[in-house]
């Protein structure tokens, strides 16, 4: 009887939202579809990324301005994509929060101005929310364990009693943080992303160097490994620009470093990952943020489900990286439960 | 500081003309959601006189007026362009499915 009263309803026509992303340095727009047969078609999803100079991060203003420029070209492309008018939509989904100000504003100031223009409702997302919906939709998986790994986020979470509950998370900076910034220790490009670009040289890397391996209880924690590792480039024996002629075995190279610190990192979130399946009885692993596009981890991550008799799930960077279609996919569902944002309450917050 | 008289505080007022009432509606109700990020040295207040969006603003510093002037005008720019890309397809009544 209450999965009856707390199931969403069917619906007898298709539904259309619009969803709206930018709380770091993407700006997504995305179309998602719902038809009365269950179904879910995403018909357009269009990102676009403010990518910095090798060696800085990005700051919430210039991110901000980035948006500001690039909003209405990538909502109209979306729509072009999609061959959707704004007038056939249901409702416009946008990225309440958790995630840094100036952007999560310049992009609700859009869902806004829309949604008054068109007289359609505004529904606010929470973004982890966002990133869980659209990785259980993609890949279909029944009540798994998810490691939502991000830039701003690392967290162990599970479904239970109608909330995600996180059971373990990182004691101070989050996992795509730590990979991001050692990035920018040894200079590596920010296209298309610093953790892809870490993957590709930790590929090449041939020494495991011993790092801090900080697990506690379902908790990480990851900044002293950023030091431990930020070290090393230190060290007499580091080459930044790879081995000479005139050296012998024993130096480091910055691919060593990529492959020891990607290799430490992901074992830990595999571990607490597993404590976390233990502790709740499921056998899946599902996967989600721009760091869940890592295949290094996705292999990990399977060991490790394969071994307890279970499957990973993951999607690839479309899905994972930020994107608009995760939030009209999250904001189409509330709004089907019956949930909209009045303007009034359409603030974002940033935690 | 916080001794400084609300009197002798600097006030700037900015008129910003719109295609219609409509328009200088919407960019009101748009940008009134949010609040200012400093609001006891910061008071804002918004209104529309016709197609007018009239905004007054009064701060403790002149820094802080400039600092909000110049933060309102941006979203006013935003908003501006939003109405300026979608105004008209919106306005149209769309055709029945």
């Amino acid at each position: 009887m209450l999965a009856q009263l707390i199931s969403i309803s069917s619906i007898e026509r298709p539904y259309v939202a619009l969803g709206l992303e930018g709380s770091a340095n993407k700006f997504g727009a995305g179309i998602i579809r719902h038809d009365p047969d269950g179904s879910t078609h995403v018909l357009s999803n269009v990102r676009h990324t403010y990518i910095t100079p090798p060696g800085e991060g990005f700051q919430p203003r210039d991110t901000a301005l980035h948006h500001r420029e690039w909003a209405l070209t990538v909502i109209n492309e979306a729509l072009k994509k999609a061959v959707v008018s704004m007038h056939d939509i249901d409702c416009i989904c946008f990225t309440k929060g958790p995630g840094m100000g100036a952007p999560l504003v310049s992009v609700a100031l859009v869902a806004r101005t829309l949604s008054l223009l068109y007289r359609k409702p505004l529904v606010g997302v929470n973004h982890c929310v966002g990133h869980i919906e659209m990785g259980r939709q993609i890949t279909g998986t029944q009540n798994p364990v998810v490691l939502y790994v991000s830039g701003g986020n690392t967290q162990v979470i599970a479904y239970s009693q109608q909330c995600y509950r996180i059971f373990g998370e990182t004691l101070d900076i989050a996992v795509g943080n730590c990979l991001d910034r050692f990035a920018r220790v040894i200079n590596l490009s920010n296209d298309p992303s610093p953790g892809y670009n870490i993957e590709q040289e930790a590929k090449k890397g041939k020494r495991l160097l011993p790092l801090p391996y900080a697990t506690k209880g379902m908790d990480v924690s990851l900044s002293g490994i950023l030091t431990s590792i930020e070290a090393y480039t230190a060290d007499k024996r580091f080459r930044p620009d790879g081995p000479s002629a005139e050296d012998g075995e024993d130096i480091i190279t910055p691919q060593d470093l990529c492959f020891s610190l990607q290799e430490t990192v992901f074992a830990m979130l595999v571990e607490i990952t597993e404590r976390a399946m233990a502790h709740i009885g499921s056998r899946d692993a599902l996967i989600v943020g721009g760091v869940g596009c890592n295949e290094r981890l996705q292999e990990m991550m399977g060991i490790m489900s394969r071994e307890r008799g279970g499957n990973v799930f993951a999607t690839d960077e479309r899905f994972c990286i930020d994107n608009g279609i995760m939030i009209a996919q999250a904001g189409l569902l509330s709004f089907r439960m019956g949930f909209e944002t009045p303007l009034a309450k359409s603030t974002c917050t940033q935690r | 500081m916080a001794t400084t008289p609300e009197t002798q505080w600097h006030t700037v007022t900015i008129r910003i003309p719109f295609a219609s009432d409509k328009d200088a509606d919407i960019a009101k109700q748009v940008i009134d959601v949010d609040r200012e990020m400093q609001p006891d040295v910061v008071k804002r207040t918004l209104s529309v006189e016709g197609s007018e969006l009239v905004a007054t603003f009064t701060t403790l510093t002149v820094r802080l007026a400039r600092l909000t002037t110049n933060a309102f005008l941006e979203n006013v720019d935003l908003v501006v362009r939003t109405i300026g890309e979608f105004g008209e397809d919106a306005a149209r009544v769309p055709a029945p499915p």
